[in-house]
């Protein structure tokens, strides 16, 4: 290769006065425009809230370890306890975690300077807290007791003032989800390099780009029914109640259309992380680059037409059957992405990084989440374990199984762009089968207790069921123990990892391309993407990276080429 | 060069946009905006679907179906000022500001016609109808639009007071928030036009 094109300037001096600074940890507590800066803001927010709602996972399994009530005082303290769970893991942990992930990376992998809207991407995060502090708030005055779906009459007739305050919350957090995607989107859509078309875009954009456009048409809908909602509560009116010419099924219908695709906010962005992560650390491309991207715009569409599957047991008849075939056909998408991911591994050069492991970790148990989810589709499967833990052990498989191993393959692998250090690879390992197995063991029984008949959302159950819930129960304090590891290694890599580097993990996407942390605006020059995001193994490729080596030596940029 | 900005100091990432990039990125952060918050005005036409199920028929037995005459004044109001701030936004992208001024004092006036005609039918439902969803969900539909149509003509006074003194001028990027008031007003429009006809037509 004669011309390797990488963001190679001309100012020596300039960069020499350029030091890879890490910004102080104030920098984080305050209001900034800085991509970055928001990005590690909706990162550690939404990890605490984790830490939060892991607990209350802790507390509901504390309580399920025998048959009686022994940590509750009531079945209603039960209730609010996984309402809470529920409420803080999806809209306070995973959405707001894509946020950290997106805001971070994906104005670096286009070569922006920042998000398009970067005043609107801070008010975004900071809508958060106060949000945050108003559900959380709720637990302590009469709490919201009827499940993160919030279903009348359950949330109008029998839950206290903390499901109005949950409503609000709900209100506020949904807003700045908006603000985010529209953000997200027009950054995609009109701020890529020159060079970068978009099918020469990496896939974690294309990921965000289907996220965002699935939350815009969606989270009206949650602003909707929440209003309803609102309005029930405290203005009198009888929306969901049937008494006063009202419909209990109206809530299920606006909040499905908004929670069904939510479900597809919450993985695909995962499903991103996982294209990048595998191709990197399997030194490969991506397998079917175009029909990944193009999956992703297909799960977003047909997301928006399965809602219903939601209501199976409450739904007219006859609507069953096409939403039955629709919530299959969603299947296609998603296994096309995970063929891609099989071809990008198969042959490779596979590095067992920490990133990789969960990476390899979503691909397993994924997979089990998405035939459970098959399985879930069919209706006479479905009546038979309806609101039973199939139910749980499948979401679970999804949540957590995709999405949280996801975010931790996306921790190991840009962490050492965000805080310019490496993460303890021995301890990310050790991390990695804590999770593995406390997981497994934690949400593959629940399939078993589900099918042999254990309702969901109980306190007290058959004793039957005894020996299986102290099996979970075990896992899931591993599971919960298992999180210490990364906080330790996280806090501990941040002051003492080795240095990173500018490109530790020779990745051609353009993140790489500049300091590790990068400085605010991210690139001294214009930088100029590599003609494929995942052209691995060829000889133009390594030369491109080895001109990124040699322009950033030692993390900072070469002070001479 | 002085770009040289380091951690410390304070970076505006937005005033190293170009006008042009500026310009691109309010307009398609715009479009996208209305095609995500029209969704919340149907989400509420399916609220009023829906609940037109509960009841044998609509208008349920007993309630008089609203008399559409004034709404249908009120939504020529509302056609005509959305009409003017078009006709506002090209007078001032030719720097005509007299013209500006008057078509968008028009398009003021009309939207409080429309507001007070509303505002009057939402006063005016009886108390038959407000015993069933049929007078509930109308004053839900028309009152989330009133909210609307309330707080964008404010935005459009305050661009139109700073019109007035000056600000704006200077290209196409400068004069967006013209633009973005316009784009703003015929989302209330839109979003009018189909609480119109579900509201006082599909029955």
């Amino acid at each position: 290769m004669a011309t390797i094109a990488v963001p190679i300037g001309t100012q020596a001096e300039q960069r020499e006065a350029e030091a890879v600074r890490r910004p102080a940890l104030s920098e984080y507590l305050r209001w900034s425009v800085d991509h970055k800066i928001i990005g590690v803001q909706y990162g550690i927010s939404s990890f605490l809230f984790f830490l939060v709602g892991g607990a209350m996972a802790m507390g509901i399994r504390l309580e399920l370890l025998t048959p009686g009530l022994d940590l509750m005082v009531s079945g209603s303290a039960y209730n609010s306890l996984f309402t809470m769970h529920g409420t803080v893991m999806i809209f306070l942990f995973i959405i707001p975690m894509w946020a950290a992930f997106g805001n971070f990376v994906v104005p670096l992998q286009l070569g922006a300077k920042d998000m398009a809207f970067p005043w609107l991407n801070a008010f975004a995060f900071w809508l958060i807290p106060p949000a945050a502090i108003i559900i959380l708030m709720g637990y302590f005055v009469t709490p919201a007791e009827a499940g993160w779906t919030a279903y009348p009459p359950l949330s109008t007739l029998f839950s206290g003032d903390g499901q109005t305050l949950w409503a609000l919350g709900a209100h506020l957090l949904g807003i700045s989800s908006i603000m985010g995607s529209i953000n997200f989107i027009v950054t995609i859509l009109n701020m890529r390099p020159e060079g970068m078309t978009l099918w020469r875009m990496p896939l974690l954009c294309w990921a965000v780009l289907a996220t965002s456009i699935i939350a815009v048409m969606a989270t009206p809908f949650l602003a909707g029914a929440l209003t309803l909602l609102l309005l029930d509560r405290v203005a009198g009116t009888t929306f969901f109640d049937a008494a006063g010419g009202g419909d209990v099924l109206l809530w299920q219908n606006i909040f499905w259309f908004y929670s069904h695709p939510a479900v597809y906010i919450m993985v695909l962005p995962g499903m991103g992380v996982l294209s990048e992560v595998l191709s990197i650390h399997s030194r490969k491309p991506v397998f079917g680059y175009r029909m990944v991207g193009l999956s992703s715009m297909g799960i977003a569409f047909v997301g928006f037409t399965v809602w219903a599957h939601h209501m199976f047991t409450s739904l007219q008849p006859e609507l069953r059957i096409p939403f039955m075939i629709t919530t299959m056909i969603i299947a296609v998408p998603t296994g096309i992405k995970m063929f891609s991911w099989l071809g990008t591994i198969w042959g490779g050069k596979i590095r067992f990084t920490s990133a990789m492991l969960f990476a390899l970790g979503f691909l397993s148990m994924f997979v089990i989440g998405g035939i459970t989810g098959v399985m879930l589709a069919a209706l006479p499967f479905d009546i038979h374990v309806h609101d039973t833990y199939f139910v749980v052990s499948h979401f679970h498989f999804v949540l957590f199984g995709g999405s949280v191993f996801a975010i931790y393959a996306a921790l190991y692998h840009w962490f050492p762009k965000v805080t310019g250090r490496m993460m303890n690879e021995r301890l990310g390992r050790i991390h990695f089968v804590f999770t593995y197995f406390g997981f497994l063991f934690t949400f593959f029984p629940m399939h078993i207790v589900g099918m042999l008949g254990m309702p969901r959302r109980v306190a007290v159950y058959d004793p039957a069921f005894t020996q299986w819930n102290q099996l979970i129960g075990i896992a899931a304090f591993v599971l919960g123990f298992s999180t210490f590891i990364v906080v330790y290694n996280v806090i501990h890599s941040y002051f003492r990892g080795p240095v990173a580097g500018a490109n530790p993990w020779r990745a051609l996407t353009l993140e790489w391309a500049t300091t590790s942390p990068p400085p605010v605006t991210n690139f001294i020059d214009d930088p100029i993407p590599y003609e494929d995001p995942y052209g691995y193994g060829t000889e133009a490729a390594t030369a491109y990276l080895d001109a990124v080596d040699e322009t950033f030596r030692n993390g900072a940029p070469a002070s001479s080429r | 060069m002085s770009n040289g900005i380091s951690h410390g100091q304070k970076a505006k990432p937005r005033d190293q946009q170009s006008a042009a990039l500026r310009l691109k990125n309010n307009r398609l952060g715009m479009n996208i905006f209305q095609v995500s918050w029209i969704m919340v005005f149907f989400a509420l036409i399916v609220v009023n679907w829906q609940l037109r199920f509960s009841y044998a028929q609509w208008p349920p037995v007993g309630v008089t179906p609203f008399e559409p005459l004034l709404p249908s004044l009120a939504t020529l109001a509302l056609l005509g000022s959305s009409f003017f701030a078009q006709r506002g936004l090209a007078a001032f992208r030719s720097a005509e500001i007299k013209d500006f001024a008057l078509c968008w004092r028009l398009t003021m006036t009309l939207g409080i016609v429309f507001m007070a005609l509303i505002a009057r039918e939402f006063a005016m439902v009886s108390a038959a109808a407000l015993a069933t969803q049929y007078g509930v969900t109308m004053r839900l539909m028309t009152g989330f639009h009133i909210v609307h149509a309330l707080v964008i003509v404010g935005i459009m006074l305050a661009v139109y007071r700073r019109a007035g003194a000056g600000a704006y001028r200077g290209g196409e990027a400068a004069g967006w928030a013209v633009e973005g008031a316009a784009k703003l007003w015929h989302f209330v429009t839109v979003a009018w036009m189909l609480f119109y006809l579900v509201l006082y037509w599909l029955r």
